[in-house]
């Protein structure tokens, strides 16, 4: 049922967590008491006076919506969100989560680090190999989708000869694969629920597979898709715990997900997410731009840092480098050749893996995001500014250092006096294209999950699928702040340089 | 004129020693082994045809040029010897360049008052009231605070001129400094030359110009193929020619 991610990625991913929960780095003073494990106290029909008044760390994915995703302000919302708060009210316990990413969640688990998780995952065998399961939650399975518009599809026997899409390994792309043999169509996969929904929009699918709570909650935001079959019985999610751990735990929250059953508030949640509200009307583009403006206010800013704190230290680097280069000492020079190479020779998305995945596995030193972003861009943005520094200073006539040497000037000095002042007048327009060009190239950093503008832009149309205007919204921001900076980097360049 | 030494090199002052000096650029060997004394206050012009070697000559003196093989003494210092201190014999030779070589972004005065500020041989003041008395020498005192840019070739020149003189050096070095000039240009950068020749100055002069040669020089060297070919007084150079390729020169240029 639930998607899985490349392997290698899912590792690194979850040890950096891991070894950043372990440091402490994770988030602070979070990690209250995973509970150790308590050997023989599994006795049956513990009751939630045993976690009254205890703190427990939980763990769950980024984004899962309905299940697990964050709002227009940043908050973290969905059914297991609802449901688990609840539970915890019910029973008198507090909840602490942990919004990791499924893999790392699991990982998470498994070494302790978290009490439980809830993250929409489907109970198997396997799973209950390592893990102790609560009672199911919710019961997921298969569903098909179609434009709303579309009067033609309604069920799987008028797919013949069509494209159909589905999540890239989710049980949608199993289901779809197993059935297309028999209905005569093709199935399509792609890597995410908005890239499926748009794909059938544009009309390049006519049909999506997707799991039911997914699709529901799609319809219910007015993803502009109707569904138009029935269930495929699937499988059902579960709250876990590891295995022979936590059992008051387990045990409070069976208890607890009972009595919302019986007290109507469990069916209330569920509608809240996925009942499609016949007034909810999707609001209009300003009241996007109203309800996404805090998100992606939070996320400029980050863009910002991230330029500014990278330039910065590029701009070191790319004077330490630069005068290397056009240093007389092979040494150096091979030095800054060899730097400039390596980033320049390598795209900037491998750089940030490389950083933020990599390197920790490597060192055993965990780096935060906005650490791991920064590095990756400095050194990259580093690499060019060696090159803009070294062309600056051999585009000045050699005669001038000549000249000034000629005098019984030092290099140094003449440098200082002669040479790098008419250097930065060259170099200036270039300095402000990097500028542009790092400040664009945060948004790259979205993949290891930097909150940037562009990151904020996807968690809004992940959740309410506006693709569309939301990019538009985030495209005009960059496009304005960009424009802005660029004035005013020329303004002082005229002043300054004239 | 200063006074006419007729056995150069081997006066007791010599000002510049240079023994065996040989220069390759990658395998180009451009300088085949130089051998000359110049003595203080004599004037040495260097003609012959170009790629001769004889810009790379000068700029040897200076060590503008890493030395390959061979020595260059100045004031008895051997710029090949890796302790000598480059610096404090450069400040002791003036070199004018073909193109000026001007520092654009300072006006005329800074340029001038450059070195003496940086070196800490003047205050500001006392290096502008300098820089004013050097600008009032070539003619150029109005033009202080102008920048290079706005100047015209020979006024360029004539500024180069000064700035090379702030530091106050026992010896000029000019190469080719009428080349890039318009015609009518060339008198007055020769005439400030003239000058300096005038008050005793040691120089080394490599030009184009075969009349100013024949008057300033107290000897003139001919260079080809990286090496002297032939040296000796004005009279003798431009008057009795020995080796067929002098006069092959002279007779293309004159």
């Amino acid at each position: 049922m639930r998607r899985r991610r490349g392997g290698i990625f899912a590792a690194l991913a979850a040890f950096f967590t891991v070894a950043a929960m372990l440091l402490g780095i994770g988030g602070a003073s979070a990690l209250s008491a995973p509970a150790a494990p308590q050997a023989g106290a599994q006795s049956a029909g513990v009751q939630g006076a045993d976690v009254k008044g205890k703190t427990f760390a939980i763990a769950t994915d980024t984004t899962f919506a309905p299940f697990e995703f964050r709002d227009g302000s940043g908050n973290l919302v969905g059914i297991d969100m609802d449901l688990l708060h609840a539970i915890a009210d019910e029973e008198g316990f507090t909840v602490d989560i942990k919004s990791l990413g499924f893999d790392a969640a699991l990982q998470a688990l498994q070494s302790n680090q978290v009490a439980g998780v809830i993250a929409g995952m489907s109970i198997t065998d396997e799973r209950k190999k390592i893990f102790d399961f609560s009672d199911p939650y919710f019961d997921s399975g298969v569903q098909m989708a179609v434009a709303k518009n579309n009067q033609d599809i309604k069920s799987y026997a008028d797919l013949k000869g069509k494209t159909v899409t589905a999540k890239r390994g989710s049980e949608g792309e199993s289901f779809a694969k197993s059935i297309a043999g028999q209905y005569g169509f093709t199935v399509k996969a792609l890597a995410d629920s908005a890239t499926m929904y748009d794909d059938v929009k544009a009309g390049n699918s006519v049909a999506v597979f997707d799991d039911y709570p997914v699709l529901a909650y799609g319809v219910s935001q007015n993803n502009g898709l109707k569904i138009v079959t029935d269930k495929e019985q699937g499988s059902s999610y579960g709250f876990a715990v590891n295995k022979g751990q936590n059992q008051d735990l387990l045990a409070a929250f069976n208890d607890g997900l009972a009595t919302l059953k019986a007290n109507g508030e469990y069916q209330k949640i569920l509608d809240k997410y996925l009942a499609k509200s016949e007034v909810q009307e999707q609001g209009g583009f300003f009241e996007l731009l109203k309800n996404s403006w805090p998100a992606l206010m939070k996320g400029l800013w980050l863009t910002m840092v991230a330029t500014v704190l990278s330039l910065a230290i590029a701009l070191v680097l790319g004077i330490l480098f630069g005068f290397f280069k056009v240093s007389e000492n092979i040494v150096l020079r091979g030095i800054a050749t060899t730097y400039v190479s390596i980033f320049r020779g390598t795209p900037l998305l491998v750089q940030a893996f490389f950083f933020y995945f990599g390197l920790p596995q490597m060192t055993g030193q965990p780096l935060d995001v906005l650490t791991a972003g920064v590095i990756t861009l400095s050194l990259n943005a580093g690499a060019y500014m060696t090159e803009i520094v070294r062309g600056g200073i051999q585009s000045v006539d050699p005669g001038q250092l000549e000249a000034s040497r000629s005098l019984g000037l030092s290099y140094v000095t003449s440098m200082r006096r002669v040479v790098v002042p008419q250097a930065i007048k060259i170099m200036t327009p270039s300095f402000i294209n990097q500028f542009i060009i790092t400040l664009k190239d945060t948004s790259l950093l979205a993949v290891i999950g930097f909150a940037e503008l562009t990151y904020q832009g996807q968690q809004i149309y992940a959740s309410n699928f506006r693709t569309g205007e939301t990019l538009l919204i985030v495209a005009a921001l960059y496009f304005i702040v960009i424009t802005i900076l660029t004035q005013v980097s020329n303004a002082l360049d005229r002043k300054f340089n004239k | 004129m200063s006074p006419s030494t007729e056995k150069p090199g081997t006066e007791n002052n010599v000002k510049i020693a240079v023994r065996g000096l040989k220069k390759t650029f990658g395998s180009n060997e451009v300088l085949k082994g130089i051998d000359i004394d110049i003595a203080e206050g004599e004037v040495v012009c260097v003609i012959g045809p170009s790629g001769s070697g004889k810009s790379t000559f000068l700029r040897c003196l200076n060590k503008l040029e890493d030395i390959t093989d061979g020595s260059v003494t100045v004031n008895g210092f051997d710029l090949t010897d890796p302790k000598v201190d480059l610096n404090a014999v450069r400040q002791n030779i003036g070199m004018v360049f073909q193109h000026f070589n001007l520092f654009p972004h300072m006006s005329v005065i800074e340029n001038i008052m450059l070195a003496p500020v940086e070196l800490k041989k003047k205050d500001k003041a006392g290096a502008r009231e300098q820089a004013m008395e050097l600008l009032r020498r070539v003619g150029l005192a109005e033009k202080a605070d102008a920048r290079p840019a706005s100047l015209s070739g020979g006024q360029k020149q004539r500024v180069a001129i000064a700035r090379a003189l702030a530091m106050n050096p026992g010896i000029m070095l000019f190469d080719e400094a009428t080349s890039a000039l318009d015609p009518e240009m060339v008198g007055e950068v020769l005439q400030v030359i003239r000058d300096l020749a005038a008050e005793g100055m040691t120089m080394v002069v490599v030009t184009h110009e075969m009349g100013f040669a024949r008057e300033v020089a107290d000897r003139v060297i001919f260079m080809d193929g990286g090496v002297i070919c032939e040296q000796g007084v004005p009279e003798a150079i431009f008057g009795n020619p020995q080796q067929p390729r002098l006069q092959d020169f002279l007779a293309k240029v004159l």
